[in-house]
């Protein structure tokens, strides 16, 4: 009995005879290959939110920058101080950036500050000389476009931006992410032609290296530091925003809050309810990919 | 049996080269020797095959105005052959299309007209896709619309049919529990085929070194890193081993760098592109055939080189694992992994590989005859079943889903207006129906009186 039941299995092969028709297949052998999410590791709250705050301290940093802007604008805020908060912002960054690269011994210590200060003296006077010309190089363009063209580009700025959490050290920078820090930049270019002096449009610039090619590279220092930090400075960042643009206008103050809410502690939130319709589909019908050296 | 009259439709055909183009000939041809009428439509190929061709043995094709615009497939665009398909199909008085390949747009295009002339639809599916990027998405979305309403699919192996089955979501309501979804009883698997007769293996002299044969295009997908990775360890390891490459593709240049930068001249021999008629004369000067195919859905070159007594050692993927019994292929890991050839090259080694009866074997495994007979049935069942109805049409393409579905509604809906707009603009009066099909008789008794006469 067992013996004719063997002959009559259906076994998935192509070259034998088989007793059954073609349509047929066992309906528990039919697709007992198919794998459903494999790998598949649900996200938690928490550190989903830690992770999202990357993106909070992104969206802060630009708040802070457009309320400078706006005061530098209204001339509320003497251009001066501004230079002087940048220098002091860089030099506090730097020590930060070198405290937690002293965990990996370096023996070019030395050369390296003796670079990092040679070009940021370089830096400072290519700007300092370039600012007339950035003052005057859009002027002729309306305001409405300026402001049009600002929010496309710093939007471009908050899309491509890198906010990977890990980081292989002595890894290349992205495409994207020099692009947004590119947007991020002409940005600062447009607007800084709006403003009315030299010096201010110098310490708008200054600060716009500040905010979007230097702080990111710290942003992914930090990050690997310990949480308590983390949260520090995105809560830090996120009511410094906050305060500046209060007192330009409480709509706006408004506005940035309900974004930065909404980033930093419902969309992980919204993420983790739509986790439950993820459907990978994996099967011996996919393309393998070869594992070579 | 009754004869039936087929149209076999696809983007995909002679003067193309490849497995689809062969298969459907091949198809065809099968089913002409066991009686059927068959015809194949397909579009045209510059510079002036167009219009109606015949191909030995009585196989007439229709080479339909359509421009191609990349790698021999036409554009979706649903409607626009209507004009020409009412017009063949029945003119031809076909009672069933089958189209081939998922990713010929004429086929997709005849399917949806068909039921408008009552004509029956099969379609093959030849290749396997996956779920997640773009192209496949676009064109899974494509299938599942039209595959709504077809009323036979064939696959040609079983992984193929799983696959076919997800992408064109072929399930129906359970009749008892209408919660259970169930496979459709309409998907077959048939296998592709080959003509053992012409890979008969030649008798070679025991020889001490033993080369093996690679012969495919020279593309990722074929897994030509893997080649390019495995051949100089495989070179190293056993000094009486030699390679032989045939075809051609953007992964030549990293075949040469690596001959180059691993001294491997006088060893690994490439032929650039081969001609499917010395194919056979390639394999035959080697007796390990390499696949390292990433995806697969049948493998016809793995059963060919089997049939010409080589032993296989190939990659599992896809549906390779189906066609050939264990004692005949070994398998490999997409990796750099020498295991598998080892033990091919050991096995050679020892005799314990008899060609001959490898080939003979085979020739028992698959022949076209047996392939055109599980396609008649098929046909037949087809043909028995009940039309489905307009009103079920719209009900099954409305489930697709809210958006896709509306989309192909109306799209079906066009279809029938633009139906009705040519009943009427080219009344089927008018059409010049064909009336004198070949007869193989007369043929015959015309060449018989030709040759008397000279």
């Amino acid at each position: 009995m067992t013996q004719t039941l063997k002959q009559h299995e259906w076994e998935k092969v192509l070259w034998k005879k088989q007793a059954h028709p073609d349509n047929y297949v066992p309906p528990e052998l039919f697709l007992a290959s198919l794998r459903r999410n494999p790998n598949f590791r649900p996200y938690t709250y928490w550190p989903l939110v830690v992770l999202s705050c990357s993106i909070t301290q992104h969206l802060a940093v630009t708040f802070v920058f457009l309320a400078v802007f706006a005061r530098l604008k209204e001339q509320i805020l003497d251009p001066r101080s501004l230079i002087c908060v940048s220098v002091l912002c860089f030099l506090i960054g730097y020590i930060i950036w070198n405290a937690l690269d002293r965990r990996k011994e370096n023996p070019e210590r030395q050369a390296t500050h003796l670079k990092a200060l040679k070009s940021s003296i370089m830096m400072f006077l290519a700007l300092m000389s370039l600012s007339p010309v950035l003052r005057t190089l859009s002027a002729a363009t309306s305001s409405d476009s300026i402001w049009a063209l600002s929010v496309v580009l710093f939007s471009l700025n908050a899309l491509l931006a890198d906010y990977t959490a890990t980081k292989p050290e002595d890894s290349h920078e992205g495409l994207s992410s020099v692009l947004s820090m590119n947007a991020a930049v002409s940005a600062s270019v447009v607007l800084a032609s709006r403003l009315s002096t030299d010096v201010s449009v110098f310490a708008l610039m200054l600060f716009s290296i500040q905010s979007f090619a230097l702080f990111p590279i710290l942003r992914h220092r930090l990050q690997s530091s310990s949480i308590s930090v983390w949260g520090l400075i995105t809560i830090g960042l996120s009511f410094l925003a906050l305060y500046l643009i209060n007192d330009l206008s409480r709509t706006i103050m408004w506005l940035c809050f309900s974004t930065l809410f909404f980033v930093t502690l419902i969309a992980p939130g919204v993420l983790l309810w739509a986790q439950k319709y993820k459907n990978i589909i994996r099967g011996p019908w996919d393309v393998a990919v070869p594992k070579v050296h | 049996m009754e004869p039936i009259s087929i149209a076999m439709i696809s983007d995909f055909f002679h003067p193309a080269v490849g497995g689809v183009e062969n298969h459907i000939y091949m198809l065809s041809a099968n089913l002409i020797r066991r009686g059927h009428k068959v015809i194949v439509i397909t579009h045209s190929h510059a510079p002036d095959r167009v219009g109606i061709r015949w191909l030995l043995p009585s196989l007439k094709v229709y080479y339909i105005p359509h421009l191609p615009i990349a790698s021999s497939a036409t554009l979706p665009n649903f409607l626009t052959s209507l004009p020409y398909l009412r017009t063949i199909l029945l003119r031809e008085h076909i009672h069933l299309i089958h189209a081939h390949a998922s990713l010929s747009a004429i086929g997709h295009e005849a399917i949806l007209h068909s039921h408008l002339m009552g004509i029956r639809t099969v379609f093959t599916d030849h290749s396997l896709f996956g779920f997640d990027d773009a192209a496949s998405i676009l064109t899974n979305k494509l299938m599942v619309g039209n595959l709504k309403n077809v009323d036979a699919v064939i696959c040609v192996s079983h992984t193929g049919r799983e696959n076919t089955v997800l992408r064109g979501q072929l399930f129906e309501r359970n009749k008892d529990d209408s919660q259970i979804l169930q496979l459709r009883k309409s998907v077959y698997v048939i296998p592709n085929s080959l003509v053992a007769q012409q890979f008969k293996p030649c008798i070679q002299e025991p020889k001490e070194t033993i080369t093996i044969v690679v012969l495919s295009r020279l593309a990722y997908r074929k897994g030509i890193d893997l080649l390019v990775a495995t051949a100089p360890k495989i070179c190293q390891l056993f000094p009486n081993v030699n390679f032989v490459v045939g075809g051609d593709g953007p992964k030549l240049i990293e075949i040469l760098q690596m001959r180059e930068k691993h001294r491997l001249q006088d060893r690994i021999e490439l032929l650039g592109p081969v001609r499917h008629k010395d194919v056979l004369s390639v394999l035959s000067r080697g007796s390990i055939f390499m696949n390292t195919s990433l995806t697969e859905a049948f493998g016809i070159a793995i059963l060919e080189a089997a049939c010409a007594g080589l032993y296989v050692v190939s990659t599992k993927v896809g549906g390779v694992p189906e066609i050939l019994p264990e004692d005949m292929i070994s398998f490999a890991k997409p990796e750099e992994d020498v295991r598998a050839i080892s033990e091919a090259i050991d096995i050679v080694q020892n005799g314990l590989h008899d060609p001959i009866k490898a080939h003979e074997r085979i020739k028992t495994f698959y022949n076209w005859e047996d392939v055109a007979i599980r396609t008649e049935k098929v046909y037949h069942t087809v043909l028995q079943s009940r039309q489905i109805e307009l009103m079920e049409r719209i009900r099954r393409t409305m489930d697709i889903g809210p958006f896709a579905g509306l989309i192909y509604t109306i799209i079906l809906l066009v279809d029938c207006v633009f139906f009705l707009f040519l009943e009427w603009w080219m009344p089927r009066e008018d059409i010049h129906y064909v009336h004198h099909h070949w007869s193989q008789e007369r043929f015959k008794e015309l060449v018989e009186q030709a040759e008397k006469e000279r």
